[in-house]
């Protein structure tokens, strides 16, 4: 394309409202990051674009500092434990933002610093995940994400994922791109290849088929509240399993089963599909379209849930759903 | 004040009609009509004041035109039906009440299984109706449906007439399988959807919005929809579709809708599907 040249640092001009630019920051001291942080921003407000900052409060003080009130006063803060609630909350919070309020003034350009302490494996190897899927969501955007991982604070591993889940990565040296970038759909991939362990022997089962669903949501609401779960977040559970369950009956194999347990302040939740592989590519991750049929489900599915896990084989297609207990 | 459904009644039966919309008081009546024919029982129109020798009473003359009988059925109803008019012209509720033991007899003597007597609305019967005292009798092979305009009638009034009898007739069901039930709404058209809507029961909801009167407006009371899964709720703000005057979009108006739909909506991004108005809950 014409005029369409590589990009560094601060050049981003007209010409690349259509492209998602997501970067990975790697800095060591604050200083570092207000150094690279700071003129990016800074640009980002003399372009005219919306200009958001996602961090914690410390380092949102550091850029106001950094880049005068004036300035400052013309960039959305937002505090990041508010912001990272779970993968797919945030996903779902982009998709509304931006359509609602930053893309309708302009390019996106927003710096971000991801949460990973307190964390999980698991809810670590989603977070990860979500940064990969980043780059389908909102492929061909006119958005900016910098991502800003401090080498001191973030696991190691946390920081070698940054490279192979950003295209491009920046640090005091400079803007280049990412030698360990992959295919999202391989890091995708990657993240389901985790084994599961079977659900514990004390579980609650049942299986189900067509026509038995009523029977399977008593089971659930039941069961579910047995194990701890507030009776006003048991609709929410039921409709998820529901959902799941009917996918089963009407694309899978047409009957499967349920495992329910609590571990580890989490209600746990397995349905199986033996009859089918079912294909998990970013499924339920990209938002329905209004009444597109058939998209919708593993959507609301993950929205209602913390974490989804989907893993198929040969004995068929095992659906795992995390709700937190507190 | 019990609900029966017109479908369900028996001998014995003596129910009060109070409506204030033709389209619903005719659906209970022809089914209540429709039934009688296929049971063998003779139908009575029980008016007051109308002409001898006038035939079937003239309220009933609109009603049948609306029957969609074949030829056979045509000659059963006119066989089976007849018009019971009350010597005194105005409303006697003792005259009603013997007409009511006099009819069920005649009906068994031309070898009907009994007989359902229809009473004609008018403004006389305010006091009271009178019937009660016929079906005072348990063995008494006779049901009885009668007629109340509420618009002719203060609230009071109504609940007097409406002590008089066991219950309440209302319409049938569209769809009842104990999991869903679907009832025609008539002020404003539209369904009420009570129960559970998942894939079982999805082709039942689907068949009923696309029998559902065709009209600008479509009125789905969800207010005791207890589960509704994801593939219904499409159902749901896809109604609109095709189902207006012409083929045009209709407007649905969802009324009623329970807290974990409100979430799905909103979850799924189709609170704000063009054509679909979300009535606020009634506070």
């Amino acid at each position: 394309m014409n005029g369409l040249r590589s990009t560094s640092l601060g050049q981003e001009s007209r010409n690349e409202r259509g492209i998602l630019l997501h970067r990975a920051l790697v800095y060591g001291s604050v200083r570092d990051f207000t150094d690279i942080a700071a003129p990016y921003l800074d640009q980002g407000v003399k372009a005219g674009d919306a200009v958001v900052v996602i961090t914690s409060p410390a380092l949102a003080a550091e850029l106001e500092e950094g880049l005068g009130t004036r300035t400052a006063s013309r960039i959305e803060f937002i505090d990041r434990d508010g912001w990272f609630r779970g993968p797919m909350q945030t996903l779902s919070d982009y998709y509304d933002r931006t359509r609602r309020d930053w893309w309708p003034r302009g390019r996106l350009r927003l710096l971000t610093e991801p949460v990973w302490t307190g964390r999980t494996p698991l809810e670590i190897r989603e977070w990860k995940r979500h940064e990969a899927i980043l780059n389908v969501a909102f492929a061909g955007t006119p958005s900016t994400f910098v991502c800003a991982y401090e080498t001191g604070a973030v696991p190691p591993h946390v920081i070698m994922d940054a490279a192979r889940t950003h295209p491009e990565l920046l640090d005091v040296e400079g803007l280049r791109p990412s030698g360990e970038f992959v295919d999202p759909a391989e890091f995708y991939a990657g993240c389901n290849a985790t084994r599961l362990e079977p659900p514990p022997p004390y579980a609650a089962r049942r299986g189900f088929a067509t026509g038995e669903l009523p029977g399977l949501r008593s089971f659930l609401a039941e069961e579910s509240a047995r194990l701890g779960l507030p009776e006003t977040r048991s609709l929410p559970f039921v409709l998820a399993v529901n959902e799941v369950a009917t996918d089963v009956i009407r694309r899978g194999g047409g009957h499967g089963g349920v495992w329910l347990w609590a571990e580890h302040g989490e209600l746990l939740c397995d349905v199986a599909d033996p009859g089918r592989v079912m294909e998990d590519r970013f499924l339920g991750y990209l938002r329905p379209r209004p009444l597109q049929p058939g998209g919708a489900a593993m959507w609301a599915v993950r929205m209602l849930c913390h974490v989804v896990e989907i893993r198929a084989g040969e004995q068929g297609t095992v659906i795992r759903m995390h709700l937190k207990l507190t | 004040m019990s609900s029966n459904r017109v479908g369900a009644m028996t001998f014995g039966d003596h129910l009060c009609l109070p409506y204030d919309n033709d389209d619903e008081r005719n659906a209970i009546l022809l089914d209540y009509i429709g039934d009688g024919l296929r049971s063998d029982h003779k139908v009575v129109y029980l008016s007051a004041g109308v002409a001898a020798g006038d035939g079937a009473g003239s309220g009933i003359d609109g009603l049948l035109g609306r029957m969609t009988y074949g030829t056979d059925d045509a000659a059963a109803l006119s066989a089976a039906l007849a018009a019971g008019q009350l010597e005194t012209g105005p409303w006697d509720a003792d005259e009603a009440a013997v007409l009511v033991g006099t009819a069920a007899g005649l009906a068994r003597a031309q070898g009907y299984g009994g007989v359902r007597i229809i009473r004609e609305p008018d403004a006389a019967g305010a006091s009271g109706c009178g019937l009660e005292r016929a079906f005072a009798d348990p063995g008494v092979q006779a049901m009885a449906v009668c007629q109340y305009d509420r618009r002719w009638f203060a609230a009071a009034q109504v609940e007097r007439l409406e002590a008089c009898h066991d219950g309440r007739v209302v319409v049938n069901a569209l769809h009842d399988d104990g999991v869903l039930v679907i009832t025609p709404l008539y002020a404003p058209p539209g369904l009420r959807l009570a129960g559970a809507i998942d894939e079982s029961t999805l082709p039942a909801l689907r068949s009923a919005l696309l029998g559902a009167r065709r009209g600008p407006h479509l009125c789905l009371d969800l207010s005791r929809l207890d589960f509704c899964d994801m593939e219904g709720l499409e159902l749901l703000v896809a109604a609109g579709r095709g189902g207006g005057v012409g083929g045009m979009e209709r407007q649905v108006v969802l009324r009623g809708v329970p807290g974990y739909l409100d979430l799905m909506m909103r979850i799924s991004g189709w609170e704000a599907v063009p054509g679909v108005f979300v009535e606020e809950a009634a506070r």
